[in-house]
């Protein structure tokens, strides 16, 4: 495409913002609103900065939320060119993540306190990373979906370091940086071979010409198909890609680590199954491109799987625990990958599971980020003895949460395991269910020596310190609770929903 | 009070949740919390036994089918309903679990000193589980009261339990978890298969019993999906090598724990084979039926020997569940009305004789804090009450005629001989193990001169320790002697099942002859 046909690509009528386009692109636009007044506010020198710009977050995210449940309903609309596309699957996501977003902020409020950061710049680049999710979800072209990346990256990468005294959290977000980065030059790596290819980057485009050219699907496509595949593989962190993973979720601010595993997993699964779908992963046209990478995912989701919940075993911080508990949750998900282009069901079991494991991930750390003393320590196992008898509501929270990432009834965390199995096992996957379903099994056993420790052993005395307790730690936590339990006891307009969202697609 | 009768199963099933619930809410000052909440539960587990008693007047014994249906769609998108019902078999099982409830929270007012609010709560919330997988007619909903009662007893034996109580709760929860969660599997390919076969998602298991799988060799799906449920049921019974939790789990957990796991949680295990494992793969029934009744036979070898050598008087009852349950299996596995018969019946009488030696030694537990068998003798002479109502319980142990343990094993051997005599000649031996373990350890516990000191002060039983234990003697000669009263409403269910499952024996019985309830009363 030479630059002339480029300049008549591009037509002023497309920059012009119509009433539908603002409605489309409202969620989006309240979150940059909001970063945009939380940096004025944060300048100010009059005001008491945490406070104003703590609840202008909270406002503008909420905003936010609002406007992407009035799109739930509509019709997908596509925007700036057809760089973004405003359908129920981004809405679905991007309610997803900014209330990740905004209980982070709750349960971040009175922790930053606590370690003595609380700097107004946290609160922004929270909202900054959730915009950087929002365009990942929604993202039709690879070059829009690579600044998306990297908007969300570079945020949570300035979050992981924010314990800055800390060499821990130092370390943490220097390996995160460098190793991140070379996943995002994989996936720009893998961007531009593409174009090479296909000579556009818009996902539909690509998707086009693979169906009318005979020889679109050339080792050159395949391998950079195959290097964006990398990079979201990266992301969500599989065996075995997987090693930045343990030493950043630890060396992050604990409420930052429940932000990542629960924001930027679903973002890079979003992102995924967007990209994937488009190009026509699953459906009959590239069965080729299929046959490749089912192999590939199967053998990837099997050793995340294991990987992830045997060393989860051994484990003794309860940070470092959930950040392999988390990997191995990444292993059931690719199964959900896998099985969604088989089944009729689609990605619908994949999205209630993700809804659900960010809703208990999130509420863990909620928890956990009410229990960290300073310089976050006080979270191995050891350190839980009797907490029970010192905070009961916070226990059995953090048991509901444990058992539903164990996925025991009647928690959300169960209903997700059964309909993703249910579906694999319709997609014909019996081998990978059965292996899933035997390392759920060993997780059981991590998951309960937390409970152990909580609810069965005696209190250590030296650990007597006062613990903040707000109103934000029980709103946050007590909200993952009802959710919890309520979509595990009726979770039938959950799943109706994650329905709906796929059909949409 | 309509809503009340049309919902008769609902009420039972989620009564001790709700009480559990109200309980923990009411705010009682410091002072009169123990006694409070001591009062709640047991008035609760007593409003649930009657319930339940409304239950047995209701159900009529002439219909083949389940009875008080209820059925709501739950969650639409993947066929799950809320589907209770219960026949003649389950029915018993309910009597027995509302009918140990208040007994154990009974007998737990003096054993338990610390967090009484959370370990009332948790017997309640225990109680609403079993109920609740005893009248499931839903695949899904079955498997939800199957985990959810695992939670309540993993806390009962980890935060009361003894010395290594922890290890014992985790080994526990994960033998079951291990297993079922293989369950779970067969239960998504059935599933699936009905969406094949019927075009419609579902998990009840009226609509699943119609689904017709391959069943050619051990490798072929049906085999395969039967050994998956067989392994979740097997290790709940637990079956010989799969029993290796039961020992640590029995005698690390309070006595209310042991009292519930032996009495109606290993029941659990053969309700399942009952109910799922065997109407649904009624040929990979047949394909295993050699293998396990083998592995029945060896259980009850094993469980008695075993029992013989313990030091432990707790141990000793916990192996001779290996070896009563063992019976079940073969029973169950033998495929004839008689036997079938007798392996329900079994499993009541397990239930309670095993639950009241369980008692009785937490009785004795609490005096002399210590269960070593060497460390008592001559206890007749200072707890003579005790000491009959320990006789007692445990010729029922044995089988002694007259006792209901009799008519179970009797009619169990009776239906075994007919196909597999050598089988049920071996098992018939281990009765005589049964009394040599029991008895002996009878005699060395009660008898002979004191020669310990502090045995010479024990306290013989007190009012509430005689209100306790008299229901488990009245129902082990009641059982013992009326058996057709017990009978009678399960005929009807056994020979559904034996229909779904395919009777083995050529000669067929339509109901258990009168000739044979009087053999085995005399």
């Amino acid at each position: 495409m030479n630059m002339a046909n480029m300049m008549s690509f591009i037509k002023p009528e497309l920059l012009v913002f119509n009433d539908l386009i603002l409605k489309s692109s409202a969620p989006y636009l309240w979150v940059l609103l909001g970063i945009v007044f939380a940096i004025i506010l944060s300048v100010l020198n009059k005001i008491n900065k945490k406070w104003f710009v703590f609840i202008f977050m909270l406002i503008f995210a909420c905003l936010g939320v609002r406007s992407a449940f009035r799109l739930m309903n509509e019709p997908a609309v596509l925007l700036f060119n057809q760089m973004l596309i405003s359908d129920s699957f981004g809405s679905f996501f991007n309610i997803l993540f900014l209330g990740s977003a905004i209980i982070t902020a709750l349960s971040s409020f009175r922790y930053l306190d606590k370690q003595e950061i609380q700097h107004p710049e946290y609160y922004i680049l929270l909202l900054l990373s959730s915009l950087g999710m929002m365009l990942m979800a929604s993202a039709l072209d690879l070059i829009v979906l690579f600044i998306a990346l990297e908007i969300m990256s570079l945020a949570v990468y300035v979050l992981v370091g924010f314990r800055r005294h800390d060499r821990k959290s130092n370390e943490a977000a220097l390996k995160y940086f460098i190793l991140g980065s070379v996943a995002s030059v994989m996936f720009l790596y893998g961007a531009a071979l593409l174009y090479g290819v296909t000579a556009t980057t818009q996902i539909r485009e690509i998707l086009k010409h693979v169906q009318t050219s005979q020889g679109a699907m050339s080792p050159l496509f395949v391998v950079g198909v195959g290097l964006i595949l990398f990079g979201f593989l990266f992301k969500v962190a599989c065996v075995p890609l997987h090693m930045w993973m343990p030493d950043v979720y630890e060396g992050a601010p604990t409420p930052i680590t429940g932000f990542m595993t629960a924001g930027l997993k679903a973002a890079a699964f979003a992102a995924f199954i967007r990209v994937f779908t488009t190009l026509g992963y699953g459906t009959a046209l590239s069965a080729q491109l299929q046959n490749h990478f089912h192999d590939l995912l199967w053998v990837f989701a099997v050793a995340t799987m294991v990987v992830g919940n045997l060393v989860a075993l051994l484990q003794t911080n309860l940070k470092r625990m959930l950040a392999y508990s988390s990997i191995a949750h990444s292993g059931y998900l690719l199964v959900g990958i896998l099985s969604g282009c088989l089944n009729q069901e689609g990605y619908a079991p994949l999205l209630v599971y993700l809804m659900a494991y960010v809703v208990m991930n999130l509420g863990a750390f909620a928890v956990l980020s009410f229990l960290a003393s300073r310089d976050d320590t006080g979270l191995s196992l050891y350190d839980l003895s009797g907490l029970s008898k010192r905070h009961p509501v916070f226990s059995f929270c953090l048991a509901v949460f444990l058992f539903s990432m164990a996925g025991l009834p009647p928690t959300v965390g169960f209903v997700g395991k059964y309909w993703l199995f249910y579906s694999a096992v319709q997609a014909g996957e019996i081998s990978l269910v059965v292996i899933s379903v035997l390392c759920s099994a060993v997780s059981v056993y991590y998951y309960l020596r937390v409970l152990v420790y909580v609810y069965m052993q005696d209190e250590v005395s030296s650990f007597g310190e006062q613990r903040s307790l707000s109103i934000f730690y029980h709103f946050a936590v007590g909200l993952m609770v009802i959710c919890t339990l309520q979509w595990g006891l009726m979770p039938s307009s959950l799943l109706q929903i994650a329905k709906k969202v796929v059909m949409s697609f | 009070m309509a809503w009340f009768n049309s919902h008769l199963l609902t009420n039972v099933v989620f009564f001790p949740l709700l009480w559990a619930g109200l309980g923990f809410l009411i705010p009682v000052g410091k002072q009169h919390e123990a006694g409070f909440i001591k009062f709640w539960t047991f008035v609760g587990t007593v409003i649930t036994f009657m319930f339940s008693v409304v239950l047995y007047i209701q159900f009529d014994p002439n219909v083949f089918e389940f009875q008080f249906i209820e059925f709501v769609p739950w969650i639409a998108e993947i066929g799950v309903s809320y589907h209770f019902g219960i026949d003649g078999i389950s029915l018993w099982l309910i009597l027995l679990t509302t009918f140990l409830s208040p007994i154990v929270i009974l007998s737990s007012f003096s054993a338990i000193g610390h967090r009484l609010r959370e370990y009332y709560f948790l017997l309640l919330v225990l109680e609403s589980g079993m109920l609740g997988a005893f009248v499931s007619l839903d695949l899904f909903l079955f498997y939800v009261f199957w985990e959810v009662m695992l939670v309540p007893m993993y806390f009962l034996i980890g935060i009361w339990g003894g010395k290594e109580r922890i290890y014992a709760a985790l080994k526990f929860f994960l033998f079951t978890v291990v297993g079922s969660l293989l369950m779970l599997v067969a239960i998504f390919y059935l599933a699936y298969l009905h969406k094949i076969q019927f075009g419609v998602y579902s998990t009840s298991i009226l609509d699943l019993y119609r689904v017709r799988t391959l069943a050619n060799g051990i490798l072929s799906p049906q085999a395969l999906l039967f050994l998956a449920f067989a392994l979740a049921f097997a290790v709940k019974v637990p079956m010989f090598p799969l029993h290796t939790w039961l020992p640590d789990a029995h005698v690390q957990a309070p006595t209310a724990g042991s009292v519930i796991l032996a009495g109606v949680l290993l029941k659990m295990g053969g309700y399942g084979f009952i109910r799922f494992a065997f109407p649904l793969f009624p040929e990979a029934v047949r394909i295993f039926q050699g293998a396990f009744l083998i592995l029945g036979t060896t259980a009850v070898l094993y469980g008695a020997w075993v029992s013989m050598v313990q030091p432990d008087i707790k141990k000793l009852v916990a192996y001779s569940s290996v070896s009563h349950m063992g019976f079940v299996i073969i029973g169950l596995f033998s495929l004839n009305s008689i036997s079938v018969t007798g392996s329900i019946y079994q499993m009541l009488n397990h239930g309670i004789s095993t639950g009241g030696l369980f008692l009785l030694v937490g009785i004795l537990y609490e005096r002399r804090h210590t269960r070593e068998i060497k460390d008592f003798g001559g206890i007749t002479r200072v707890m003579p009450l005790f000491s009959v109502a320990f006789m007692i319980t445990a010729l029922s142990s044995i089988a002694l005629p007259g006792t209901n343990g009799f008519i179970g094993e009797f009619l169990i051997l009776l239906g075994t001989w007919k196909e597999h005599s050598i089988l049920a000649g071996v098992s018939a031996l281990c009765v005589i193990f049964g009394a040599i373990y029991m008895l002996w350890a009878f005699q060395r516990m009660m008898f002979g001169p004191i020669k310990n000191k502090e045995n010479e002060t024990l306290k013989d039983l007190n009012f509430r320790e005689i209100v306790v234990i008299v229901p488990i003697i009245i129902c082990i000669f009641f059982m013992g002697i009326f058996p057709n009263f017990f009978f009678n409403k399960m005929n009807a269910s056994v020979q559904k099942f034996l229909s779904q499952a395919g009777e083995s024996s050529t000669i067929v019985y339509k109901s258990i002859p009168p000739q044979e309830v009087k053999r085995a009363q005399q």
